[in-house]
């Protein structure tokens, strides 16, 4: 469906150089590695919202994207605002009831008259995620998406994450720094080091038979 | 010394108390030139400054530059070039705009544009960069995601646009050589005041100045009620 070969780089330093990264729709991938190992930069290049050199191959039109970034922002208005932001028939019914389900599901209904910027860092990327299940997307990309949440919100979020997947069926890219997580929700996993694929592969390889040393090292210090 | 304050002060509350009529016709132009000044300045400035905020090319460094270096616009040779350009022989004469309210607010909006573009491309920039990658994500278009990012620096404008009044009402040089400082049709507060002192009237030149703040501050507590009322609407 998307097939990813890009180089970043900034000044001298190659930030990101990966070749012929395949993602399909009905498949979450998981990306790992450590910190500056262009995770983030892989994310906002398939996102659209950096600039690599190099292709992003689709099979077809480009698909519906949707895109958290690692600094989810909560627009200056209402919870429910900012939930029909962009959407062009927000006066619907429909679309206001979604809007509700979204927010009541994610623990955020009570507060759905107040201005997003006085929500909490989890409640923000509460709130980032709920705006992006408005839209049925074909190609999600998630930076992090539950790094400042608590246990309850991540149990959550993942369960709507899920949820979300069977009724769409888009692929879902997932940058994440826990492994737990990688385990729980993805098919395949992209193990990134110094902006390269140090190894990729299905979740049960991964994590049952790493190949990749740095990969081993990785996966016992962070569980 | 201290007597001309307290007699400039006493006769301030004075004039206000007594309704001069002479007064209030000075405050209405003046009111009139810095509204309307101040309006248009934000009206062009705002769009101006937004649009340099979000935009990124190459070149935008310069621009910033430029824009920041005509916030220093000198008001008296500003009200020389308009001087130039709307006089009889001037490009733009046949208008007979010269001493006129009218020329005087254009005066103050050649000022006061810069002023207000550079102090949005300030706020809304930043602003920007930490919406962008969001907004981008959440697959708004970029007209989209400017207007959000004036929205998320609708405090500062109001601050702007409060900034751009004080400058225009306060404001001198220009306006007198522009507006000529006519009794019953230009004369405002400041060249009101300039002319007082002219001659020898400290006192009431004082008096003039001090209602002239009172104004301003009439204004800052409306501006500050309306900040603290969209703050309690916002939630």
């Amino acid at each position: 469906m998307v097939e990813v070969s890009v180089t970043k780089k900034y000044g001298e330093r190659t930030v990101l150089d990966v070749d012929k990264l395949r993602f399909e729709r009905g498949k979450v991938y998981a990306v790992m590695g450590s910190n500056g190992s262009g995770k983030s930069t892989f994310a906002g290049i398939l996102a659209g919202v950096l600039k690599g050199d190099g292709e992003i191959i689709y099979d077809g039109k480009k698909p519906e994207t949707g895109y958290m970034p690692q600094k989810s922002f909560a627009f200056d208005m209402s919870l429910t605002a900012n939930m029909l932001l962009g959407q062009p028939l927000r006066g619907r019914k429909a679309i206001r009831d979604k809007a509700r389900r979204l927010l009541a599901d994610f623990g955020l209904g009570e507060m759905s008259k107040k201005n997003a910027k006085k929500l909490s860092g989890g409640e923000t990327q509460k709130l980032a995620l709920a705006r992006l299940m408005m839209e049925e997307h074909e190609l999600l990309i998630l930076d992090e998406p539950t790094a400042a949440m608590d246990v309850n919100a991540v149990e959550k979020a993942e369960k709507f994450l899920k949820d979300y997947f069977v009724r769409s069926r888009p692929a879902i890219v997932i940058v994440t720094h826990s492994p737990a997580q990688a385990r729980r929700l993805a098919d395949e996993v992209i193990f990134l080091d110094e902006g390269r694929v140090e190894e990729k592969g299905s979740v049960a390889e991964a994590f049952g038979n790493p190949r990749s040393d740095k990969l081993k090292k990785f996966l016992s210090v962070n569980g | 010394m201290w007597s001309n304050v307290t007699a400039a002060f006493e006769k301030a509350f004075a004039l206000m108390g007594e309704g001069n009529t002479l007064l209030n016709e000075i405050v209405a132009t003046t009111m009139e030139m810095s509204v309307q000044s101040s309006l248009y300045a934000m009206l062009i400035g705002v769009p101006i400054g937004a649009l340099v905020g979000v935009a990124r090319f190459p070149g935008r460094r310069i621009v910033v530059l430029i824009m920041r270096t005509l916030m220093g616009l000198p008001a008296v040779a500003v009200g020389i070039l308009v001087y130039l350009l709307f006089s009889g022989t001037g490009p733009f004469g046949k208008l007979g705009l010269m001493y006129s309210v009218e020329l005087m607010v254009i005066a103050q909006v050649i000022l006061i544009t810069p002023v207000v573009a550079g102090f949005t491309e300030t706020a809304v920039a930043p602003a920007y960069d930490a919406m962008r990658d969001t907004a981008a994500g959440m697959g708004l278009n970029k007209a989209k995601i400017a207007l959000l990012a004036v929205n998320e620096t609708k405090y500062q404008l109001v601050a702007t646009y409060l900034f751009a009044f004080s400058r225009s009402i306060a404001e001198v040089g220009a306006v007198q050589i522009v507006g000529g400082n006519i009794l019953h049709k230009t004369r405002v507060m400041t060249t009101a005041i300039a002319l007082n002192y002219n001659m020898g009237q400290f006192s009431l030149a004082l008096a003039l100045g001090i209602i002239l703040m009172l104004i301003v501050l009439g204004l800052n507590v409306i501006a500050s009620a309306l900040q603290a009322g969209l703050k309690k609407r916002n939630g």
